[in-house]
């Protein structure tokens, strides 16, 4: 078997020099043509592919041999056939394979957060989600596809959208990719963000966005999560609590907490917990987010 | 009547020749999480100088059993309904010629009075330009009487904060001269809602349930270049908002006496609301910029910087008119009427940026380095006027406030990277946050005019991802931190945070994946005694062998939380103690069984679905078992069935558990 793939590649290697491509190729090259001989479905593939520009376009660099722009020089892989010869980015550490797709993806927007990101940092490599050969795009864009690939890593966040109160992802009519950037943000857990700087969660609930007169500061400083699930809950509205009051009194508790302090321990009310009409801050408070006309946040 | 008419859509199909179309993932249910993601190549097409479409369009009918239970929660939770449907389309148009385009694809989701409904169109010519399009509805009910019903002992069954609303968000993108150097682009976002519900109309000594309509809207404009070259890339982009939202509150001026939430009279009298005009009238603007920056500008050295400025602002009228026997407590005084006048603007100027760099000094080496700054200043006044009516007197207030919330954030932040073999990478990293926040009220009331806070947070991060093959990697994560300042009672203070991931290929046919999460946060200050600890745990498989006619997937997560901090009672301001508990079992699984092809019917049937049964503070039972079928007709045609059943059930508010089965069928046509 090894004597035969060593013949295909030395008769695929007669055949190159007969390609104009082939006999500018630098020395230890062997052109995509070559590389076509043993792996033509992937070459095939690769032909659809968004990648194919690297292969033909004559201003690139890498014109008549994408494959060995992030394979290699392929000439002692195509000699004697063996795979330990040619640089195989499936083989190796995340920070490599970076290295190489970043040799030419580096300088794009999608890269600007990828120092935050925390695929970065835990060794996520760019073709964990991209498939370079393939004739789809790159990356699937496909509701249900995206959070399938997501959630191969991700099973616990999965997880929390079989709860009942979620957003609708299971149903296929949000992605991961809706609230997240996998390629890293300025914002906490890779939060997309909204109009410049604002969390991505106001493209949607642009009415929480405010400015406010009379502002929550949670909302600001700790964003949404601060009182809700965001990927779901057994709790009605995705609350972080069962009881309403509770998510409130947590942080409004009328008991300062010295030596260090912190914001909102207000002054007590005075509301007698024991009645059902002070059990739901919101039915009074009901502008929770930030109210535009009352600083206690009643209308 | 529905058999006739599943008979009359299936004869003809059933006359049509037997294909081997595999069939689709069913769309909707719940997806098991190991399944790699496949995808399947068009058939070539045959060689043509005439546009060529290829896809597939699911028309169907849904019929619903039924909902045993409550209708209302049903709604808040699934809220699918009965009738003719487009299931789903999704189809390619090709130009061999590339004249006006390369490819149109066009993917839609699940429209015909459906709770959610989408559309995604993408064109493309190379080199030319790339469009997108992106429209999303969708329907938000919600009305659970055991969130907010303080009447609910009284026997009246009402969520007086519910909602009966659609959202709708669309999205169109154009990027001109993709490819190229440097890139124009131009993008349009715009988000509305509208709808009805029920809310409260506050007012001194008691407060009212009364119905309200709810619109807003916000458009979003964006241009701007990007410049890509070899060494660096620049993006540089210009957007502004609009934004307008209108609430009204209305009691029906005709109707009858609203006695509110408090029966109880206040000073001998009983309090009610006879007449209730409130309106709000919004509306706001912004604008950003947006600039950023990659370069690598040796081969050891990458940059990266961004800088972010927004400035939206907001402009409020409130109009309220409002009879009936009403109590102003500040000065004793019952009133028969009101109008109130509020006027008031806002402003937030927000800046953020960040800057690092990646250094590569060994071959084994990587040192990043970023630094990161987040400053959020938001200033509000209003001006308000309330006369006070009875037949006695006339009372004009009038009032002026201020606001000002500040928060200017930073952190830096360094990690190591070294590979210590092929297979074995390390980090470690330490982190340093700071910020100062203040919210100040003007004039002064109460003991909470005015806060001044600061947030300080050593963190230390250590971890390491191991891959001694393609088929296993395993990787770990610790972060730990500890804080002398932070914003809230809430907030992560001297926390431990652990994540560790395996993924182990045991077969060709068989994969494995484990997730495991753990967050202990304790706060232990006098005062506060926050005590958080949350984890959980997953485990995953997929098993497809080769050669059989099946296969199947199946995730099994289980977690646990526990949570409490002290507070006072505030009636008597006694110490209590705030618990929250939460186990919860959650497994999902689907499972796939082909008939073989080649014979003249080779369908195909799915089933699994999800499960999520907790306990503790909100006992909880949620069940989606599925299952659906596929039957080719022809070359061109594919019947399908799918039954669903949603089973909902709380411990401590049974009144709102419900069960009902859901059927639909349908047809893919495909051309």
């Amino acid at each position: 078997m090894r004597w035969q793939i060593l013949a295909l590649g030395v008769t695929m290697l007669a055949a190159a020099p007969s390609r104009n491509v082939a006999q500018t190729l630098p020395a230890g090259y062997v052109g995509s043509q070559t590389c076509m001989a043993c792996h033509e479905d992937i070459y095939n593939a690769f032909e659809k592919s968004p990648h194919r520009p690297v292969d033909v376009d004559a201003k690139r660099e890498w014109a008549g041999r994408a494959c060995e722009s992030c394979h290699g020089p392929g000439q002692k892989h195509a000699e004697s056939g063996d795979p330990a010869l040619i640089r195989d980015p499936a083989n190796l550490a995340a920070g490599a394979v970076d290295k190489i797709c970043l040799t030419c993806h580096l300088n794009e927007p999608t890269q600007i957060g990828r120092l935050q990101s925390s695929h970065a940092h835990n060794q996520v490599s760019c073709i964990d989600c991209h498939k370079v050969h393939g004739s789809e795009p790159l990356v699937t864009r496909k509701a249900a596809a995206v959070n399938t690939l997501c959630a191969n890593c991700h099973s616990n966040e999965w997880a929390q959208f079989q709860r009942p109160f979620h957003h609708k992802l299971p149903e296929g009519d949000m992605t991961c990719v809706d609230c997240h950037d996998p390629h890293g943000s300025i914002r906490p857990v890779m939060l997309q963000s909204f109009a410049g700087n604002d969390p991505g969660c106001f493209k949607c609930h642009g009415d929480k966005r405010g400015p406010f007169t009379f502002e929550h500061a949670p909302v600001r400083f700790e964003g949404c999560q601060a009182c809700h699930e965001p990927h779901g809950s057994a709790n009605a509205r995705m609350l972080t609590r069962a009881n309403v009051r509770f998510v409130c009194l947590e942080c409004h508790a009328n008991l300062p907490s010295a030596p260090v302090k912190v914001m909102g321990v207000v002054p007590p009310a005075f509301h007698d917990l024991n009645l059902p009409l002070f059990q739901n801050c919101t039915v009074c408070h009901q502008k929770i987010h930030g109210s535009h006309v009352d600083r206690n946040l009643l209308k | 009547m529905k058999a006739l008419l599943i008979f009359a859509v299936g004869l003809p199909l059933l006359a049509q020749a037997p294909a081997t179309t595999p069939a689709p993932a069913p769309p909707g249910t719940a997806t098991s999480v190991a399944a790699p993601a496949t995808t399947t190549d068009a058939p070539s097409p045959v060689p043509s100088t005439e546009p060529v479409l290829t896809g597939w369009i699911d028309l169907g009918y849904r019929w619903s059993t039924g909902v045993d239970g409550s209708f209302d929660t049903y709604r808040s939770i699934i809220n699918l309904g009965s009738g003719p449907k487009l299931l789903g389309t999704d189809f390619t148009l090709t130009d061999p010629k590339h004249r006006w385009f390369d490819t149109i694809q066009v993917r839609a989701d699940t429209w015909g009075d459906e709770p959610s409904s989408s559309m995604h169109v993408e064109a493309k010519k190379s080199g030319m330009y790339d469009f997108n399009a992106d429209y999303r509805d969708f329907a938000y009910f919600n009305f659970l009487p055991s969130y907010a019903d303080p009447l609910l002992g009284t026997g009246v069954v009402l969520d007086e904060q519910s909602f009966d609303t659609r959202r709708k968000i669309a999205a169109l993108s154009l990027d001109i001269r993709p490819g190229h150097w440097w890139t124009p682009y131009f993008g349009w976002d715009h988000d509305s809602s509208g709808g009805t519900g029920a809310t409260v109309f506050v007012s001194d000594g008691n407060d009212y349930p009364v119905p309200n309509t709810l619109s807003d809207s916000t458009e979003l404009y964006r241009a701007g270049v990007r410049i890509e070259k070899p060494r660096f890339h620049v993006t540089l982009e210009e957007g502004g908002t609009t934004f307008k939202s209108g609430q009204s509150l209305y009691q029906n001026p005709q109707g009858s006496v609203n006695y509110g939430n408090v029966s109880a009279p206040i000073l001998g009298q009983t309090l009610d609301l006879t007449n209730l005009l409130a309106a709000y009238g919004i509306g706001g603007s912004s604008t950003y910029t947006k600039a950023l920056l990659t370069a690598n500008p040796t081969t050891w050295l990458d940059i990266y910087g961004q800088f972010l400025f927004s400035q939206p602002s907001s402009h409020v009228n409130y109009q309220q008119t409002d009879a009936g026997n009403l109590y102003l407590e500040s000065q004793v005084l019952f009133y028969s009427s009101e109008q109130n006048l509020i006027a008031a603007s806002s402003q937030q100027p927000h800046t953020s940026g960040s800057f690092g760099a990646e250094i590569r000094p060994f071959k084994r080496m990587r040192i990043v380095e970023s630094w990161l700054t987040d400053r959020l200043h938001s200033a509000g006044s209003s001006a308000g006027t309330q006369t006070l009516l009875n037949p006695y007197t006339e009372l004009p207030l009038s009032s002026l406030l201020a606001t000002t919330l500040a928060s200017d954030y930073s952190q830096e932040a360094i990690d190591v990277f070294y590979q210590a073999t092929s297979k074995l990478t390390l980090r470690a990293g330490y982190r340093y946050v700071w910020g100062d926040a203040s919210y100040v009220f003007l004039p002064p009331e109460g003991l909470a005019s005015m806060a001044e806070e600061q947030l300080r947070q050593n963190i230390g991060v250590g971890a390491a991802t191991f891959r001694p093959s393609q088929k296993i990697s395993v990787t770990g994560e610790f972060e730990g931190g500890t804080s002398s300042g932070v914003y809230f009672r809430t907030s992560l203070y001297n926390y431990q945070k652990v994540r560790a991931q395996v993924h182990y290929q045991v077969l060709r046919s068989l994969s494995v994946s484990a997730d495991f999460t753990l967050l202990n946060n304790q706060n232990p200050l006098a005062g506060t005694n926050y005590d958080y600890s949350a984890s959980q745990e997953s485990l995953s498989f997929y098993w497809s062998p080769h050669g059989k006619i099946f296969d199947i997937q199946g995730t099994y997560s289980r977690s646990d939380l526990k949570s409490n901090i002290s507070y006072l009672e505030p009636e008597t301001l006694t110490p209590q103690l705030s618990i929250y508990r939460d186990n919860a079992h959650t497994g999902s699984a689907l499972f796939d069984l082909n008939w073989p092809h080649g014979k003249r019917f080779a369908p195909k049937l799915a089933a699994g679905g999800s499960f999520f049964i907790s306990s503790g503070s909100q006992p909880t039972s949620y069940y989606q078992p599925t299952a659906k079928l596929w039957i080719p007709l022809g070359k061109h045609a594919t019947w399908f069935s799918e039954w669903q059943y949603y089973g909902y059930g709380e411990v401590f508010n049974l009144y709102e558990g419900f069960r009902t089965h859901l059927v639909t069928t349908g047809v893919r046509f495909m051309p």
